[in-house]
């Protein structure tokens, strides 16, 4: 089916809190999932395949030890919802020049949408790369080096963001939503059922509080 | 003059403290930079045409129509499927599954093909699929009241009564209109870069505006079909009391609370407005002759207004009496002097109920469209450009933030029960949002992050342990559960009217302030609370129709007009 980004990113955010995360990072996940989408990147096939494969951990297995030195989590493999996040709000730092090396991190292009995010919030051009994948961001665009094997990966051993000094981007594409298959859409969904309230008489009739009849 | 008044503001914009409280913001009045105002000035200054290439409904109003606007570069359809509901489905919440009518914003003019494509689908609304043509989605229901009686009326050859159409408003009334990408429609970025779009929630306005002539198309063909003989259509001076209503719900108050830099430039273009006209150092003749008559036509309003709902029938009262008194007060010479809009306020903070208050806030800037129009085109946001945290602030500046934007939510003792009395959710159940009682439902584990105020008290609390020198990304490494408030503080310290200074989880919220705000921005009026959560409203109510929107002014209609004796 058919779904326009707006509906990807709703069906994200309500997905990744429903399999755990705060609501904050789960904001930024479907965030995640409608970037990389718009770029047409299998936005809501990488999420619904992190989400599966973290369900049920906590965020400090899945979360850097330390932001010094190379980033490495707990469980074995960062999560790049967290990692990302955590990526971001380094963007001033990466802007003046530091970079980043992340260990052993699952599913990279994740952090894709962050590293765009921190070029975005500083002007400055940021580059993400792992093996076989290079990808460089300005607030003007991205471009992407590698082929889909590479840029899908299920885990790199080691990711490298870093200031780019010369990126050439082109911008997005802009699609207008996109097919999703049935299977992914009802991974996603299964964890967003988790956000809603089981639906009660009680909560029927007082929690939208519609009161009087609409026969009138 | 006025151009030194958009560039040099004498007056400031009033204090986000005081103008982003729940009991103000639920006292907003319709004004010039209304949506619906906006659109009809638009659609005026660009000569849009307006067609009705189908109308094919039956006697029981089951069928299709298709209302088309023509604008210099581009077409929008309104798809209407006329249903014939049974009485027992007619409900207004989210949670129906079946509607009198059902309607679709498309993209340019329909073939039989894409109409039959939205015959599987738009009656069903959430439970069918649209597609990227398609720009908003909604539903209507018949006013039992009020449908009947007009159908009836005209079959028989009479004008329905005047009393029933004021007590009611409308024919019909919208249960829900959705756009920006809901069930696959097109998304607002797919949009948003058209100028008949740019402002806020222009399509979902044109939908319901060509909604309203669907429904007078519909009675007057209802009635000739059951009696062709004497049918007749309705005067043209009754046709523009007829409004659209609508039925809103919980929805509309997780999406301003969700959208903080829309909802921070909707209210600054506002606040501009009033400080530009504040700013004047006179109030030229004709400028106090226009308010003076927008004052008595804003009383008319007053006086048609009915609610059933105790709250607004004492907020009635204090309205009416506060336009009596403002009234006397303008006829004593107030706009007579020296900065006299300045002092007009000033009065008001000391004598008016703030409903009556933000009553004048817009009715000031009536006289002044040179002023206030353009500011229509701030109004629309993009929340992305705001959406990352900066991680490179201190935890001291962040502490300052949280004291100056959240000091009202510090002050509050948030283990009182009464304080966090109520959870915004979502139901399972159509996805309908709901309000429950925290410490009597077991729905906690399910609220959504409709706190700020509450959330803030917790942040500024787990800072205390932190060393200021720190950064907020250090902080939010170990507590990545105060990322949702950490951006929003970031967003309400750059854009001041980003947040709602008030406990959204109180046991003393009255959910209809927010729908009051936002409906306001619409171009709503009337208000009629249903409950303390629950508002029905009218929409174009004396607006021209499409066909008459060439002649005459489209930007004359908001109030009701003066008995023509007074004119």
């Amino acid at each position: 089916m058919t779904f326009s980004l707006n509906e990807i990113e709703a069906m994200g955010k309500r997905a990744a809190r429903g399999a755990g995360l705060p609501w904050g990072l789960a904001e930024e996940a479907g965030k995640a999932a409608r970037w990389l989408t718009a770029r047409g990147l299998p936005g809501p096939e990488e999420l619904a395949e992190i989400l599966t494969r973290n369900d049920g951990k906590s965020y400090d297995e899945l979360a850097p030890v330390s932001a010094e030195g190379v980033w490495h989590a707990p469980s074995g493999r960062l999560c790049p919802l967290v990692a990302g996040a955590a990526l971001c709000d380094r963007a001033a730092e990466i802007a003046a020049g530091r970079e980043i090396e992340f260990g052993p991190t699952a599913q990279p292009l994740l952090l894709a949408p962050y590293a765009a995010g921190a070029a975005r919030l500083t002007g400055a051009a940021v580059e993400l790369s792992w093996a076989g994948a290079v990808m460089s961001f300005t607030p003007e665009g991205v471009s992407i080096e590698g082929d889909p094997a590479a840029l899908t990966a299920r885990s790199a051993d080691s990711v490298q963001c870093r200031h780019a000094e010369n990126a050439v981007v082109a911008p997005p594409v802009g699609a207008p939503g996109r097919v999703v298959d049935a299977e992914t859409w009802s991974r996603l969904n299964a964890f967003a059922q988790r956000t809603f309230a089981p639906a009660t008489e009680a909560s029927r009739l007082a929690g939208a509080g519609a009161g009087l009849t609409d026969n009138d | 003059m006025n151009e030194c008044a958009k560039d040099h503001l004498t007056v400031p914009l009033r204090d986000p403290a005081v103008v982003m409280r729940l009991a103000r913001l639920g006292s907003f009045h319709q004004c010039r930079l209304s949506f619906m105002r906006t659109l009809l000035r638009r659609m005026k200054r660009d000569s849009w045409t307006f067609e009705r290439p189908v109308f094919e409904i039956d006697e029981k109003g089951v069928g299709i129509a298709v209302y088309s606007a023509c604008g210099p570069e581009r077409t929008y359809s309104l798809v209407c499927f006329g249903h014939d509901l049974p009485p027992e489905h007619r409900s207004d919440r989210v949670i129906a599954h079946a509607w009198d009518s059902t309607f679709t914003l498309f993209d340019g003019a329909p073939t039989p093909a894409d109409i039959e494509r939205l015959h599987w689908n738009v009656p069903k609304q959430e439970a069918g699929r649209i597609s990227n043509r398609e720009i908003s989605i909604s539903r209507a229901n018949r006013s039992v009241r009020l449908f009947e009686h007009v159908v009836d009326s005209l079959a028989a050859g009479r004008q329905p009564d005047r009393d029933q159409i004021e007590a009611v408003g409308y024919l019909m009334r919208t249960t829900a209109v959705y756009g920006s990408g809901k069930f696959g429609a097109a998304d607002r970025e797919a949009i948003a870069d058209r100028p008949e779009f740019a402002a806020p929630f222009q399509a979902e306005m044109l939908s319901v505006f060509l909604t309203r002539a669907f429904t007078i198309d519909l009675v007057e063909h209802l009635a000739r079909a059951r009696a062709p003989e004497t049918a007749v259509r309705v005067d043209q001076a009754l046709r523009r009391r007829f409004s659209v209503g609508n039925s809103t719900g919980l929805g509309l108050a997780p999406f301003i609370v969700n959208h903080p830099v829309l909802l921070n430039n909707w209210i600054a273009a506002r606040e501009e407005a009033l400080a530009r006209v504040r700013s004047l150092p006179r109030a030229a003749a004709e400028k106090a002759l226009t308010f003076g008559a927008m004052l008595a036509r804003a009383r008319i309003s007053a006086e048609e207004w009915r609610s059933e709902h105790s709250l607004q029938i004492q907020k009635l009262i204090m309205l009416r009496a506060d336009l009596a008194r403002l009234q006397v007060h303008i006829a004593n010479g107030a706009l007579d002097g020296e900065a006299p809009w300045d002092r007009l306020y000033g009065w008001a903070e000391a004598n008016l109920s703030i409903e009556g208050q933000e009553q004048l806030v817009s009715l000031m800037l009536e006289p002044y469209d040179e002023l206030v129009d353009d500011l229509a085109d701030r109004m629309g946001a993009d929340e992305d450009m705001a959406f990352r945290i900066d991680g490179a602030m201190s935890l001291d500046r962040l502490s300052g933030i949280l004291d100056e934007i959240y000091g009202w939510a510090l002050k509050i003792d948030w283990t009182s029960p009464d304080s966090l009395a109520r959870v915004w959710y979502v139901s399972e159940e159509k996805l309908e949002p709901r309000l429950g009682e925290r410490f009597e439902e077991p729905i906690e584990p399910y609220e959504q992050p409709l706190a700020p105020g509450r959330d803030a008290a917790t942040l500024r609390r787990e800072i205390e342990a932190w060393d200021g020198d720190r950064t907020v990304a250090a902080f939010l490494l170990r507590h990545p559960e105060h990322r949702h408030i950490v951006r929003r503080a970031q967003i309400a310290t750059r854009f001041p009217y980003a947040e709602i200074r008030d406990n959204t989880i109180s046991a003393a919220l009255l959910p209809i302030d927010l729908l009051r705000c936002k409906l306001a921005f619409f171009g709503a009026t009337h208000f009629d609370p249903r409950s303390d959560r629950w508002v029905r409203i009218n929409m174009f109510q004396n607006a021209p129709f499409p066909h008459e929107l060439s002649e005459g002014d489209a930007d004359d209609w908001s109030y009701p007009s003066l008995p023509e004796a007074m004119e």
